[in-house]
């Protein structure tokens, strides 16, 4: 039945039913590639797929001359980029989208040349950051900054028009707030939660385009290892980066949810 | 009979969009503890003037003064109820009328740079909400966010966030028109013991708290709540010229604990139907303006 709710044993019952599948469609789709070529590393089995954990955990190097790990290596180098890139991107957006929202001049200037921006795929700009920005870290953070700066911007502008009403603003002002206090105290606290559930939709697309310049450029990095490991075939590291990828947005997921919750308890859900 | 404490003074206001004339030569005069009615036939420039009173939208012509202060933005001075409320949804209702003395004893840097000093001014400023919400009746609800509360609390709750602060004038732009009528009596008597407040205030020598200026459609109700009714209407002999205030009377007061005998301003409200919202009734706009006379009256024969 449309909207109906069902118990909630059975819906996290349903949930683990789907994880269930698709491990069961995968071990028997390896089992069957197994027993046609026993050499295949297209669908590594379980326990390929824990030589690939040990593999990725190793440490590198030598006693005299010790390297990292590969995922503790490649973990550093993304998810610093990660990190950077979002917060200048969302602080970016969060400046331009509530000015382009509170004052019509702002939104004037800024309008056209966002709307132009967030129509180029932000890949498709790569070149382009890789001649401003270089070959270094300021490359994958710009990379992640304005491929998600154009769209959270609009979605800001957006909400302050929608959801910061006129009336609002002069009631501020009849109880004595000042220009700035409207801006911090009304507008910005009235679409917080808009900002972080926005956020939470441009994880996956951060994560795209980061993995997209770590892949042509990097030498290090989620991206890099799964060029080089694609390229070898060894298919148990590769599916367990992305597993790893996949976790790492869900955990991002998890906790903007649980900050939004926190800090915007109005919001409801 | 100008005098310098008047709550509000409206002097030869006119306004008008393109070439229609909005509102033309009007003037009012609202002194402290108050609660005076607008009513007017829909278009004729109530908005208007509320939105010019408040500061949003200055007049063409003319001046607004509150409490002698020439009236160019909104203002502490002047607080403001709507009818959908507008509260702030991010706040309960509890910091919702804390967050104008927030705004008008602290300033931003302050509440930033000095936080154990500010969190101390703040305990004091949810008590004062807290006891501002007992007083009508809304304790319980205090740590509620407007999302959880109903048409009538959010109504109270935003009555109680304008008058904390003590504005030399209130507006209530049709505050109870989306409510049901037992929601609406029970905010027309909070308003009614505001007036009571306002007249303890006057016995014992003190200027009265409470200077509203309410809006509303239901002539009954403005006639029940206010000790005053004025009537905009271009329904007179120079309409063509714009809405001007075709009548301004006092009427009877009622106690918030009396029962509401609605046949006692029949003939008031029937005179005011008459006067304000007949188009086939022609007068000279001046013909029910007559309020101050009348009082000047009431006080020579007591």
């Amino acid at each position: 039945m449309i909207h109906r709710p069902i118990p909630g044993w059975l819906y996290y019952l349903l949930g683990i039913a789907g994880v269930m599948v698709v491990a069961c469609v995968y071990a028997a789709l390896s089992t069957r590639q197994t027993h046609i070529n026993p050499d295949q590393s297209v669908m590594p089995g379980f326990s390929a797929l824990g030589e690939g954990v040990v593999e990725i955990f190793k440490s590198r190097g030598n006693e005299r001359n010790p390297r990292p790990s590969w995922i503790s290596n490649d973990a550093s180098a993304t998810y610093w980029r990660l990190a950077l890139g979002l917060a200048s991107g969302v602080a970016l957006s969060v400046v331009v989208g509530v000015s382009m929202g509170a004052y019509t001049a702002a939104e004037a200037f800024f309008n056209p040349l966002i709307t132009f921006f967030a129509k180029i795929p932000p890949t498709a700009m790569l070149a382009v950051y890789m001649v401003v920005f270089g070959m270094a870290l300021k490359m994958y953070v710009a990379m992640v900054a304005f491929g998600v700066f154009f769209t959270m911007a609009q979605a800001i502008y957006q909400s302050v028009r929608k959801d910061v009403s006129t009336d609002l603003i002069d009631k501020a002002y009849t109880l004595g707030a000042s220009e700035i206090e409207v801006l911090y105290e009304v507008v910005w606290r009235q679409v917080l939660p808009r900002v972080i559930e926005n956020l939470r939709l441009q994880i996956g697309p951060a994560m795209v385009f980061l993995i997209a310049a770590e892949w042509a450029f990097a030498d290090q990095g989620f991206g890099y290892t799964l060029r080089q490991q694609s390229k070898l075939l060894n298919m148990n590291v590769v599916y367990l980066y992305l597993a790893i990828l996949g976790l790492t947005g869900l955990g991002f997921d998890w906790a903007l949810m649980r900050l939004r919750r926190w800090l915007c308890p109005w919001f409801g859900e | 009979m100008q005098t310098s404490d008047d709550a509000l003074r409206i002097e030869n206001l006119s306004h008008w969009y393109g070439d229609f004339r909005v509102l033309n030569q009007i003037n009012l005069r609202i002194t402290p503890g108050q609660i005076v009615a607008l009513v007017g036939p829909s278009g004729c420039g109530k908005s208007t003037l509320l939105k010019a009173i408040l500061g949003t939208h200055p007049a063409n012509e003319g001046r607004i003064l509150v409490d002698g202060n020439q009236v160019r933005t909104p203002s502490r001075n002047v607080g403001i109820v709507y009818q959908h409320y507008s509260l702030f949804d991010f706040l309960t209702a509890e910091a919702n009328v804390a967050f104008g003395l927030k705004l008008d004893e602290s300033s931003l840097a302050f509440r930033m740079l000095m936080i154990p000093q500010w969190l101390k001014m703040r305990a004091k400023h949810i008590e004062r909400a807290r006891a501002f919400l007992d007083s009508v009746k809304l304790g319980a609800a205090c740590g509620k966010y407007p999302a959880e509360l109903s048409g009538g609390m959010r109504q109270r709750v935003a009555i109680a966030q304008a008058l904390i602060l003590k504005p030399k004038l209130v507006l209530l732009d049709e505050p109870f028109g989306a409510l049901d009528e037992a929601t609406r009596e029970s905010l027309q008597m909070m308003l009614l013991g505001f007036y009571q407040e306002n007249l303890k205030a006057k016995q014992e020598g003190r200027t009265p708290e409470y200077t509203i200026l309410i809006v509303t459609h239901e002539l009954n109700e403005a006639i029940y709540v206010a000790n005053r009714v004025v009537g905009l209407s271009r329904f007179h002999d120079a309409g063509e010229q714009g809405a001007m205030i075709v009548y301004d009377r006092p009427c009877p007061i009622f106690l918030p604990d009396e029962p509401k005998d609605v046949e006692s301003f029949v003939q008031q409200r029937e005179e005011l139907r008459k006067a304000v919202f007949d188009p086939s009734y022609v007068k000279h706009h001046s013909k029910y303006v007559s309020f101050w006379e009348q009082l000047s009256e009431l006080a020579a024969s007591s």
